[in-house]
């Protein structure tokens, strides 16, 4: 097949390189922000906070060249649909991002205050799905593979559980104000983490629509699991 | 532009490229095209074209050189007769009347049918006896001096032209010209109007004039476009047919239809790969 629009197609596959290097990016950020939150390290909180504007660089410069390219290339078809895609992603990414700033925020206002080992265990086992989550949905959309945007409601179900149990372990702590402080303060943090796989979903929801032309919501956002 | 069908009624919510919520308005066919075939002597020029041409809408024939959209264009007003080599099978309707009947007259036929071509052809007369041409070869006994304001007022160009209307259509821009060719297509009232690349030979601003001017016109006619501009079928048309072109074992390259659909399902999420790859610009 001849290639008749090479430097459209090259701009294309550089922005979507640079969404999966945000994608990574926000991966390691949740990581380092529950990591940070475990060990109740405030200095690395900080450098997730940091390295936010590592992510809003990467943000505004695709959001920059993708409003260039749409004005100058006038794309159509798949072209026109990895666009929107993009557009869509970039935002997701970013967001994820945010949310780990939050995570590393609030571990840093936690400093001093005790905790609860169990809660911390669920924070883990919610940020390690969760970064796998936005692993494997920015895998699934560098290798085109619609099976592999399917899964992600399914990694979901266990960050959602996760997240619906936290105000019944909360509760528990209320007799001790210190640690109920804490563990408020953790219910924003499992939010905050519920709310980042569910970007995750929105990147697999955009390949699909990529890969099919139909968008279609994985999952009811009216009748959430 | 309504290209999207949306279910949030119940269940998470779907919308898919292409589907109208309503349904594009279901127009009576004007042609009905089953089978069709061009020869150019041993040249097989066309090959089984099958489509529906619809009233009131603006049809694109898209395509690279050669893959037989001018000629498909050509059989819808029996231009091809003109070729001698030309022959024509399969078959065209016209309002359910087989268009290459043996009782049909194809000058009758192309004053039902008009042409505008790429490049402007005026007669070297007054603009006004270009558009009055027509009418007064047909027979038109009606107000003439008000039939010619009409063309030009449809055309959108009378208010450029209504204090000249004696001096020569020569002396009018390409794209005042091009507009003058479509007033004195529909002074004859056709049913159907075909543009062979009718602005192609048009700077931007009067290309934009002519597609405006075809929007305002398709609530009276029925108008078939070739275009070499996929912007501009995509800008004008609501339905868009794809044709390539096939190249035989024996080296012989012939017009095919790949693809005919709404211009928006063309345009965000063709259903063939071939027309894909060809809007995209990964056709070689």
């Amino acid at each position: 097949m001849t290639e008749l629009r090479p430097h459209f197609h090259d701009e294309l596959a550089q922005l979507e390189s640079d969404l999966v290097l945000m994608g990574e990016q926000a991966a390691e950020m949740i990581e380092a922000g529950v990591a940070a939150l475990v060990a109740g390290d405030v200095a690395a909180a900080a450098a997730v906070v940091e390295r936010d504007d590592v992510v809003d660089d990467l943000y505004l410069g695709v959001h920059s060249r993708w409003l260039e390219t749409m004005a100058l290339q006038t794309p159509v078809a798949i072209d026109l649909r990895l666009m929107s895609v993009i557009l869509h992603v970039n935002s997701h990414l970013e967001r994820i991002a945010d949310l780990a700033v939050t995570v590393g925020k609030i571990t840093q206002v936690s400093d001093g205050l005790p905790h609860d080992p169990t809660l911390v265990s669920h924070i883990q086992e919610m940020g390690d799905i969760v970064s796998t989550m936005v692993r494997s949905a920015m895998g699934a959309f560098a290798a085109r593979d619609l099976d592999g945007a399917l899964a992600l409601p399914e990694m979901d179900r266990p960050v959602n559980r996760l997240n619906r149990n936290m105000v019944r372990e909360v509760a528990r702590l209320a007799g001790d104000p210190e640690l109920l402080e804490w563990g408020v303060r953790m219910m924003v943090v499992s939010r905050t983490l519920e709310r980042a796989g569910d970007n995750a979903v929105d990147v697999a929801e955009q390949l699909a629509f990529l890969l099919t032309g139909e968008f279609r919501e994985f999952t009811d956002a009216s009748h959430h699991d | 532009m309504q290209v999207l069908a949306t279910d949030v009624a119940s269940g998470p919510m779907t919308v898919t490229l292409g589907d109208r919520s309503e349904p594009a308005a279901d127009n009576p066919a004007i042609f009905d095209v089953d089978g069709l075939n061009v020869h150019y002597g041993d040249f097989h020029a066309v090959k089984d074209v099958s489509m529906g041409i619809r009233k009131n809408e603006i049809t694109a024939l898209i395509g690279p050189s050669g893959c037989g959209k001018s000629t498909v264009l050509r059989c819808f007003n029996r231009m091809n007769d003109l070729i001698e080599i030309a022959r024509v099978s399969g078959s065209i309707e016209y309002h359910g009347v087989d268009l290459y009947g043996p009782e049909v007259d194809p000058v009758q036929v192309r004053r039902h049918i008009g042409m505008v071509f790429q490049k402007p052809n005026p007669f070297p007369k007054s603009i006004y006896d270009n558009v009055s041409f027509g009418p007064k070869i047909a027979g038109f006994d009606g107000d003439m001096d008000q039939l010619v304001e009409e063309s030009l007022t449809r055309a959108a160009l009378w208010d450029e032209v209504k204090d000249k209307l004696d001096g020569s259509a020569y002396a009018l821009s390409g794209g005042q010209q091009q507009r003058l060719c479509i007033a004195r297509a529909i002074a004859t009232s056709p049913d159907v109007v075909l543009m062979d690349e009718p602005a192609s030979a048009l700077d931007p601003i009067a290309t934009l004039r002519i597609e405006d001017l075809m929007q305002g016109l398709k609530e009276d006619y029925s108008i078939v476009i070739v275009t070499h501009n996929m912007q501009q079928a995509a800008r004008v048309s609501d339905r868009t047919a794809f044709f390539t072109v096939d190249v035989e074992q024996t080296g012989q390259r012939t017009g095919v239809l790949v693809e005919f659909d709404e211009t928006s399902k063309i345009f965000t999420n063709p259903g063939e790969k071939q027309t894909e790859d060809y809007i995209t610009g990964r056709f070689g």
